[in-house]
């Protein structure tokens, strides 16, 4: 009987409970049962099955496995035999695998459904398969359990010690991995077994002959089955070293118990004050990323020391830091400059808007980020594979299964009930529990992802908010306000709402005080706090903001326009107290101090003790286009240069002195104005005979010399070397092809006898010489002068004949 | 949300609202963990630092009573991450005990292994432990109790300190309540101090210090070493001994640069301590000399550094610090901490005055208008000679002749910095001169006559800005200082802090010279006022010296 068959069985209601408990069946809609049958029993659904269930429930699962016949068929009392501690418990379970249909007919006659066996590997409850599919001599030993506890215990400790590691399973190893583990003492015999089979005196090897263990994996090619390199425990084996434990191991059929439970008030109020916090140093981080752009790796990923500075900047720690800027990648906050010559790291637009809205609904967003992102920021500092370190936002950081992890995690602590606080193992342990095919094996992540809840104002004092639960409630599919019609109240998503009643309401005032702090009694509405950020400077934040009032950011606000009434109606209309008279005065101080040098630019001046003349200048139409402008009683500047400001008014009859940059006045007397012309013609002089002292005319001498020798080699040399080189001077003669040239040198090498060589030395000239070669490779020769007795070596390229001498 | 006074702020700063209604009761319930860092009117400010956390632990505070008064009366949800690490930094303290061992001496127990292993491999405590006595327990030098607990106070697990004191030699000290009595905060920060075995106690000048040491001292009933700033400020203590407990003029020593007397009771100054010859401190026999049963140190945030290095030897002698801030100007809190003993009592100043032992200051500041020529030699001035030629501007004389005859029916001190302007003021106000150059006869004299009110106006150099009792001025008239330093000002208001007889307002005067460097000192050291609740007012030169006289309340 088929599960198609068991399918058609199914009255309607059957049918959609079975698709409301899997719903991935229907995507898309099967043709017929068949089809349907055969889709629930793929790997993929399967898994996605299997994922949903508990640990206790995959044990029962496992029962039924194990309590197969050779039919396939598993039959209630089998069953029961393996589920016998807790049976009540097993029977809900096993109700639960029947609605999934993992298993399926009748209750006497349960046939597990395919894909299962290979979801869940080849080993149900971590024991081994049957004797008889392992070898025939451990099947003898099995069918006979008198004989088979004999030998058990007959074990040598060290064997018994390894029989039981694989008795809790898994019930296969390797055997290197048995000696090291076995008898660490002999760990370098665990190393030979790999090259030459086990080591005789190995545990494994006694428990192998004793038929306790079954060879595996004896390699391909290798004609000794004793060169096995794995072994596994028959089921038979297992089950007898399981007899106190049970045969499915240890059974939890309910949850671990967990630890104290919170007030849900106080844990909602300390993560929304977590979640204050996590607001506010991920505005720090960005606010530091805004100010100096963080440069990325090559490889990708913020470095440590960047991330260091930016952590410090944020004054917050790295692991913080690693994860805030990872839920602003993943919000969209911030994004990799590609545009530059070195990649680099800025707040995005949407950063512009995220900080102007309501503190719930940053933190919402950064939630939400959190939530989905498939990536895990506690590996961040950690190393790699290859021992490099793992850096924020680099592709190392990426996990597929972070979410499924962070899902189970907040899920198993949810459904622990309002203000439960298990802490952080008793949380990972109970997570575990109900949902081992996800958390199994990724404990780490498990823990991290609690770590960072914790650290975001999800949980608080160690309890799932209210809010945080909202997380895992599903979200509506499709967004129909793309385009924010509805303006930003109505797009505040539920978390949002939710947490917004426990924050604190934006204040409009602050109190003032003489050592001249401002204090912002909650978090500041952002018109205050941009008027704030200008007028003063930020000291610290958290609950409330203190600024400080300084000479500095007086001046800046002065900078920016601001006037000291402007200052003062600010302070007087923000302040609920009384605005002391200390800011008073450093208002008024620098007020009047400000502004008080000026500064600009002009090209020339005009000055004068007389202001009556000046003021004339000033006046007079004629100098209009200079443009003269009054600076004080005496003096006048215009943008135009001093020569042009000099002419014109001597144009218009004053009799102005141009000055230098000292003061000095500068004399001009009239120009007169020439061509340029060439230099006057001189009287020719003699050459200069060159005075020829001894020591010259001694190097001319040996120059010459020198000259002879070569020349006469030149003429000694073979008419044909000489036709090479170009020397036709001797008549006629057949060029010589490099390649005949080196079979000459060859020729010479075998016979040892001189040659005359042809080549061009490094400075392009071309000489010849007389040569016993010694030997020719790897493009050179290496010879003998024949004159000098000396050993040469010259490349071959540069030979340009060769000829026997 | 509670809607509490307190407001908690990331950097573990507490900021309180004095003026919420349940302020008061939040000050007592945070005051235990928190140090008060800034008092200014309307919000304190208040640090959790990792030392006021093991001072609250020492005094038997759990983790779990400070989160609960910090969630209690935040006004905002006070994030997680906060309290976790309020819970683990108290959660060092008192791991690791010192204790007194019957058989083997002074052991370090600790009640978590994984902690004194830690410090027992320390390399900073290498050689200052002896053999492992048991899982729990290792053996310390006796020698090394102080610097053992100084190096595991940087390693962030602070010791408590249980081994006790030895009693030393006993001597007859009583009170002598004679027409006054203990006041109430002086009785508690006694009461406080015997029960903690040593430490400090914080009051501002003039809240009767020197009675607290008094107290402590009959309290011991033993012999005593007083260690105090200079030779004036030990006569102050001479003097005080006698005339409030039983002790006699021959029972207490002067140990100094004029006189090296021990008796039971010895007073030393920390400048003889500290003197060196050839390199060698040659008066450290004297923590030897007797069998002292108590040592107390005056002004601990001046106490030199060498000075610590003795008392890390001085371990099992009870020890008690007075003070009127902890705030050290060399950041050296922590060897407080660990070798004198945790805080055991502090008052805000403002509270003292509220309970009527302090006269209110009425604090102002003058600023006077530089004349075109001293503004023009101030403008061309090297940068080193800038702040001298401001603050000694001759423009401030007539400025504080008009301040002095304001007054003229109390007692003004005019304390400045510059010799040569201190001469001048003195010719110009025809008063007396007290600098570093007077002789401890001539000063005693001086003093004495002004406390007699024989002589009305001084004038004092920086050799007042350490302990002289002159409680009858009612006015300070501050014309030059040091660089603005804020332990200079706090000094100079105690001149005038002392308690009036007939409840006068005292009167605290700065002069300063407008638009030059001396404005920007005077608002540094005015800020420290500032955060005491001291507020200023400021008024303009030329208003002191023409009529009509502005009242200054």
């Amino acid at each position: 009987m088929s599960l198609a068959d068991v399918l058609r069985t199914l009255d309607d209601a059957g049918l959609a409970a079975l698709l409301r408990r899997r719903p991935d069946l229907v995507v898309p809609v099967p043709t017929d049962l068949a089809a349907l049958a055969a889709r629930a029993q793929t790997r993929h659904s399967t898994a996605r099955a299997l994922d949903t269930l508990d640990e206790f429930t995959l044990r029962v699962l496992d029962a039924v496995r194990l309590a197969r016949d050779a039919d396939g068929v598993a039959r209630a009392a089998a069953i029961a035999e393996y589920t016998a501690p807790a049976a009540a418990p097993a029977a809900a379970a096993l109700a639960t695998l029947r609605a999934g249909y993992l298993v399926y007919g009748p209750p006497d006659t349960l046939r597990v459904a395919g894909g299962v066996d290979e979801v869940c590997g080849p080993y149900p409850a971590g024991l081994g398969r049957p004797a008889v599919q392992l070898s025939a001599a451990a099947a003898t030993l099995a069918a006979d359990p008198a004989r088979l506890r004999r030998a058990v215990l007959a074990a040598p400790p060290p064997a018994r010690a390894v029989l039981e590691r694989l008795a809790a399973g898994p019930p296969v190893g390797t055997v290197s991995a048995a000696a090291d583990n076995g008898r660490p003492e002999r760990r370098s015999g665990g190393r030979r077994g790999r090259e030459s089979g086990p080591d005789p005196d190995s545990p494994v090897v006694w428990l192998v002959d004793a038929h306790l263990l079954a060879p595996t994996g004896v390699p391909a090619g290798a004609g000794d089955p004793a060169r096995y390199e794995s072994v596994e425990l028959p089921r038979e084996v297992g089950l007898l070293l399981r007899r106190d434990t049970g045969a499915l191991g240890p059974l939890r059929p309910t949850p671990p118990p967990v630890g104290p439970t919170r007030e849900q008030g106080q844990a909602d109020a300390a993560g929304a004050g977590q979640a204050m916090e996590a607001v506010r140093q991920a505005d720090a981080l960005l606010a530091a990323l805004a100010a100096e752009q963080v440069v990325l790796l090559r490889t990708g990923g913020v470095g440590v020391q960047p991330l260091r500075r930016l952590a410090r900047a944020a004054g917050v720690d790295e692991p913080t830091a690693a994860l805030l800027l990872e839920v602003c990648a993943a919000a969209g906050l911030v994004a990799e400059v590609e545009s530059q010559s070195v990649p680099g790291l800025l707040p995005t637009p949407r950063y512009d808007t995220w900080r102007v809205s309501p503190l719930a609904a940053r933190w919402s967003a950064l939630a939400d980020a959190w939530w989905v992102m498939p990536r895990q920021p506690g590996l961040v500092g950690s190393r790699d594979d290859r021992d490099r370190p793992v850096n924020a936002l680099a592709a190392e950081v990426e996990r597929s299964g972070a979410p499924v992890v962070r899902r189970a995690v907040l899920a198993a602590l949810a459904a622990l009930g309002d203000g439960a606080a298990p802490g952080d193992e008793a949380l990972v342990d109970h997570a575990a529990w109900r949902w081992p095919r996800r958390v199994l094996g990724r404990e780490a992540a498990a823990r991290q992802a609690a770590a960072e809840a914790a650290r975001l104002g999800v949980t608080g004092r160690g309890a799932l908010t209210s809010y945080g639960r909202l997380l895992l409630t599903p979200v509506e599919p499709a967004d129909e306000d793309p385009l924010g019609v509805r303006g930003a109240a109505a797009a505040l998503d539920p978390l949002a709402v939710a947490l917004d009643p426990l924050l604190p309401a934006p204040v409009d005032h602050v109190l003032l005080q003489a050592d001249l702090t401002v204090v912002v009694p909650g978090p500041p509405e952002p018109t205050l706090a941009a008027e704030l950020e200008l007028a003063a400077d930020h000291e610290s934040g958290g609950g409330a903001d203190v600024y400080r009032v300084t000479e500095a950011s007086v001046r800046r606000a002065l900078d920016a326009g601001y006037t000291t009434d402007d200052l003062h109606g600010l302070f007087g209309r923000r302040s609920r107290t009384p605005v002391p008279q200390t800011l008073t005065y450093l208002v008024d101080d620098l007020g009047r101090r400000h502004g008080g040098l000026r500064a600009g630019s002009a090209a020339a001046y005009l000055r004068s003790d007389d202001e009556a003349l000046l003021a004339e200048a000033a006046a007079d139409r004629r100098l209009a286009p200079l443009a003269l402008r009054r600076l004080a009683a005496t003096v006048l500047v215009s943008p135009f240069p001093q020569a042009r400001l000099v002419q014109a008014l001597r144009d218009a009859g004053y009799a102005p002195v141009p000055e230098d940059a000292a003061g000095a006045a500068v004399l001009a007397s009239p120009r007169t104005r020439r061509a340029p012309g060439g230099a006057a013609p001189r009287r020719p002089v003699n050459p200069a005979v060159p005075a020829l002292t001894d020591v010259r005319l001694a190097g001319i001498v040996d120059q010459l010399r020198r000259g002879e020798a070569r020349a006469s080699t030149i003429r000694r040399a073979p008419a044909a070397l000489r036709a090479a080189q170009g020397q036709v001077d001797s008549g006629p003669a057949a060029v010589q092809s490099h390649t005949e040239a080196i079979a000459v040198l060859q020729q010479a090498v075998r016979d040892r006898r001189p040659v005359w060589v042809g080549y061009v030395d490094p400075h392009g000239a071309t000489l010849s010489r007389l040569l016993l070669p010694v030997s020719l490779a790897a493009g050179y020769l290496r010879a003998e002068d024949e004159r000098t007795e000396t050993l040469h070596t010259f490349a071959l390229h540069r030979i340009t004949a060769a000829v026997p001498a | 949300m509670s809607g509490g006074p307190l407001i908690v702020q990331s950097d573990k700063t507490l900021l309180l609202e004095v003026d919420h209604p349940d302020a008061a009761a939040c000050r007592a319930a945070i005051a235990p963990f928190a140090e008060l860092e800034r008092s200014p009117e309307h919000v304190h400010t208040y640090r959790l630092t990792p030392l006021g956390l093991w001072n609250a632990r020492a005094a038997g505070h759990d983790a779990e009573a400070v989160v609960d008064a910090l969630l209690r009366w935040s006004r905002y949800p006070v994030p997680h991450g906060l309290l976790v690490d309020v819970a683990e930094t108290m959660d060092r303290y008192g791991r690791l005990t010192l204790r007194n061992d019957p058989v083997h001496g002074l052991v370090l127990h600790g009640s978590d292994l994984a902690v004194l292993t830690e410090v027992s491999r320390a390399k900073k405590l290498a050689g200052m432990f002896g053999a492992r006595l048991g899982d729990d327990t290792l053996a310390v030098h006796p020698s090394e109790r102080g610097r053992l607990k100084q190096a595991l106070l940087k390693l962030g697990w602070p010791a408590e300190d249980q081994a006790g004191y030895v009693d030393g030699e006993a001597h007859p000290i009583a009170l002598d309540p004679d027409g006054w009595e203990l006041r109430r905060y002086q009785a508690e920060a006694v009461e406080h101090f015997w029960l903690g075995g040593s430490g400090v106690v914080v009051l501002p000048c003039g809240a009767g210090k020197t009675l607290v040491g008094a107290a402590a001292m009959a309290r011991a009933e033993a012999t005593t070493l007083i260690l105090v700033t200079n030779t004036v400020a030990g006569r102050q203590w001479k003097r005080e001994l006698v005339a409030r407990t039983t002790l006699t003029e021959d029972e207490i020593g002067e140990y100094s640069g004029e006189r090296k007397e021990i008796r039971p009771v010895t007073i030393a100054t920390y400048q003889v301590l500290t003197a060196r010859r050839g390199g060698v401190f040659t008066h450290l026999d004297l923590f030897g000399a007797r069998d002292w049963g108590l040592v107390v140190y005056d002004e601990v945030h001046l106490l030199p550094a060498p000075i610590f290095r003795f008392t890390a030897d001085l371990q099992a002698r009870r020890r008690l610090g007075l003070t009127a801030t902890l705030v050290r100007e060399d950041g050296r809190e922590g060897d407080v901490f660990s070798l004198i003993g945790p805080k055991r009592y502090d008052a805000p100043w403002k509270d003292v005055e509220a309970q009527g032992w302090i006269a209110p200051a009425d604090c102002t500041e003058v600023r006077v208008t530089l004349t075109d020529a001293e503004r023009m030699a101030y403008a061309t001035a090297e940068a080193e000679d800038r702040y001298r030629l401001a603050a000694t501007a001759r423009t401030k004389l007539p400025v504080v002749r008009a301040l002095r005859d304001r007054h003229a029916a109390d007692q003004v001190l005019v304390i400045g910095a510059y010799l040569e302007q201190l001469a001048q003021l003195g010719e110009f106000l025809d008063a007396p001169v007290v600098q570093g150059s007077t002789t401890n006869k001539e000063r005693e004299r001086l003093f004495d006559a002004f406390r007699r009110g024989e002589l009305t106006t001084l004038v004092l150099s920086r050799v007042g800005n350490f302990s002289i009792d002159l409680p009858e001025a009612a006015v300070a008239i501050q014309v030059s200082g040091t660089f603005g330093s804020r332990q200079e000002e706090a000094q100079r208001l105690g001149r005038v802090l002392r308690p009036k007889a007939d409840g006068r307002q005292a009167h605290f005067y700065s002069v300063v010279a407008r638009d030059t460097l001396d404005v920007e000192y005077a608002a540094h050291r005015q800020r420290f006022l500032a955060e005491q609740g001291y507020a200023y007012t400021i008024v303009d030169g030329d208003d002191v010296l023409g009529p009509p006289l502005p009242t200054s309340e």
